[in-house]
């Protein structure tokens, strides 16, 4: 389990990016943070990850310290998504995937090796890009291979029912709709195989269809945590994102599903 | 057969960058053998293997004309080989280590400051100096060494190193450095002047066993040292934090290349003054052919940037008999414009990145 506990953090300015912010990342369970722009999404997954040095509270993973934690041992259990990752070189998908692989393998990359990669390219759609350049692929393509190489850097632990941890910053921002679909769904399995999600999600739908548990931040302070059902109403939506919503019940699923009602057509 | 067999079969049969290798390897070898044979005094490649492997001790003759050829080969072409091969394998490798660590394929050892900070160390020593037979080397490696840990020292903070910064930093002090040569050769008189020129040219015809034992262990330790670290500028690509995220140390793998690099550079600038365009133009010819993985790139580097300078130095010595050009006018007269015609050939720099 990761424990975040009263993280504050400040900018030299004085500005506050998060403010006493508090939550669990249960195994088995998939989290989704979200929240207007600048409300510290991004800036709580860093905090988690050990990048961003929090003045006031803890980040505690598996009950240590983030920042006293080996990095390799880190590495093992944790793979991170980040927002943008970017890659001058032209890499082939393949080459990318198996950058994942790059604390368990071998120097040359052995067969297993290659059978995870393939794997990981497989469950992301994205085995025809194999061969690809990595500088040739589209935005939503290229998120895809970098989801890939976070399975391949964890599949050990996943293959063997092993609590691992996956942190995703908008992983889906390039997605088309079926691929963001499919992208949650694959989170989910990987939930019931023990490891603990955590997604910095736009699509408040897609939080609502799939996520176990929805943290709202708003100016660096949580306004609520807990399941879709608790968080996804209509006063606590519209204060959160100073904008009107709507929610309704999904018509065909049990979740409920968040409609604009502003700047509506008359 | 399914998708994913295909895929993997198709991967087996994959071994461009080890065949690549292989051929390099090969075409080095026979071509260090021709370039000793060549010269003033032509000697055929099966009297130099014959040479060779009798010092080596495997086969003795009691030939007078060998014995005589024996001098020129072993005293005279036989370091001046060596120390191409030395040079030419440096530059390649740490300009394709460089550009790793800076995630900029434009990145090359004159990009950091070193070879400036060596030039500028070394023409204080030519202008200022007495004995230049040992000050010299001294110099320009104690300048290449200082001047990357001053940019190193000028764009790391808080134990963070800053990439954009470090080579914005490489910029000042490559300017800084050209004024520093260019107030020296303002004051130098005429002969340093042409001792300056010579040098900064670039040129191993100085090259003896002397000069081979002096810089060969510090060429050597940065070609050796540097692929152990491929796996880690291959992750390092994808940025600082995803190299963390990953399991890297990137604090401890940028400065061991750093040093390494320096290390390497130094001793290069130190024989030959500045070589030109090998540490830019070796790695981007391999990436074509082979993709930029550093598992595969750097130890074909160190063959093509041999063969390279190896080739260049034997243009040098014999394109204008009987003197010799700098060795850094011949590979820039190649690299230059190969490089312009990449520019040309892929209008953008992103396509062949």
């Amino acid at each position: 389990m990761i424990e975040v506990e009263n993280i504050s953090v400040s900018l030299s300015s004085g500005r506050k990016i998060l403010d006493e912010v508090s939550f669990n990342l249960k195994l088995g369970k998939l989290t989704a943070i979200i929240g207007k722009n600048g409300a510290g999404k991004s800036s709580i997954l860093k905090c988690i990850c050990g990048d961003v040095a929090y003045q006031k509270g803890m980040v505690r993973f598996e009950g240590e310290e983030i920042n006293e934690i080996d990095l390799k041992h880190l590495a093992t259990k944790r793979a991170v998504v980040s927002q943008k990752s970017s890659l001058e070189f032209s890499f082939t998908a393949r080459e990318v995937v198996n950058l994942g692989r790059s604390l368990s393998s071998s120097f040359i990359t052995s067969a297993k090796d290659e059978a995870i990669i393939l794997k990981c390219l497989e469950m992301v759609d994205g085995l025809s890009l194999i061969d690809q350049s990595y500088t040739t692929l589209s935005g939503g393509e290229k998120q895809r291979v970098h989801f890939a190489r976070a399975l391949a850097q964890i599949w050990d632990r996943i293959e063997n029912d092993k609590p691992a941890y996956l942190l995703l910053d908008e992983p889906l921002a390039s997605l088309d709709v079926a691929h963001q679909h499919e992208m949650m769904h694959i989170l989910q399995q990987l939930c019931k195989k023990n490891i603990a999600v955590m997604i910095v999600i736009h699509d408040l739908n897609l939080a609502a269809q799939y996520a176990d548990y929805v943290h709202i931040l708003k100016e660096g302070k949580t306004v609520i945590h807990g399941t879709p059902l608790e968080v996804f109403k209509e006063d606590i939506i519209t204060h959160a994102f100073d904008y009107p919503v709507s929610v309704i019940p999904h018509p065909k699923i049990q979740c409920p599903l968040i409609i604009s009602t502003s700047y509506m057509r008359a | 057969m399914s998708l994913i067999q295909q895929k993997f079969r198709q991967h087996k049969a994959y071994r461009k960058p080890y065949l690549t290798f292989i051929v390099l390897l090969i075409g080095l070898i026979a071509f260090s053998i021709m370039a000793v044979g060549v010269g003033p005094v032509s000697i055929s490649s099966s009297e130099v293997i014959r040479i060779l492997a009798n010092k080596l001790g495997f086969i003795s003759f009691e030939d007078g004309e060998l014995a005589q050829y024996q001098a020129i080969v072993l005293s005279i072409r036989l370091p001046r080989v060596i120390i191409a091969i030395l040079i030419g394998a440096t530059l390649a490798v740490t300009g394709a280590a460089l550009q790793g660590l800076f995630r900029n394929p434009l990145a090359d050892p004159t990009l950091i400051g070193v070879s400036s900070g060596s030039a500028l160390a070394a023409a204080c020593v030519i202008v200022f100096g007495v004995n230049l037979g040992v000050l010299l080397p001294l110099a320009a490696f104690i300048g290449g060494l200082g001047a990357t840990y001053l940019v190193y020292l000028i764009s790391s903070k808080a134990g963070k190193t800053s990439v954009t910064t470090m080579l914005l930093a490489g910029i000042a002090i490559n300017a800084l450095a050209a004024a520093g040569i260019g107030y020296l050769i303002f004051n130098a008189d005429d002969n340093q002047i042409r001792d300056l020129t010579f040098w900064t040219l670039g040129s191993i015809s100085g090259a003896t066993w002397e000069v081979v034992y002096k810089s060969a262990p510090f060429l050597i330790i940065s070609c050796i040292g540097l692929p152990f670290f491929s796996k880690q500028m291959n992750v390092m690509l994808l940025g600082e934090n995803e190299a963390k995220y990953l399991g890297i140390d990137t604090e401890r793998v940028k400065k061991v290349i750093i040093f390494l690099s320096a290390l390497g550079i130094g001793a290069a600038v130190a024989v030959s003054g500045i070589i030109g365009f090998v540490g830019l133009v070796v790695p981007h010819l391999l990436r074509l052919i082979i993709g930029p993985d550093h598992r595969f790139l750097i130890p074909n580097s160190i063959l093509l940037g041999a063969l390279l300078l190896l080739a260049s130095d034997l243009f040098a010595r014999m394109a204008v008999i009987p003197a010799e050009l700098p060795i850094g006018i011949v590979t820039s007269t190649i690299g230059a414009p190969f490089f312009l015609w990449l520019l040309i050939r892929n209008k953008s720099l992103s396509n062949f990145l």
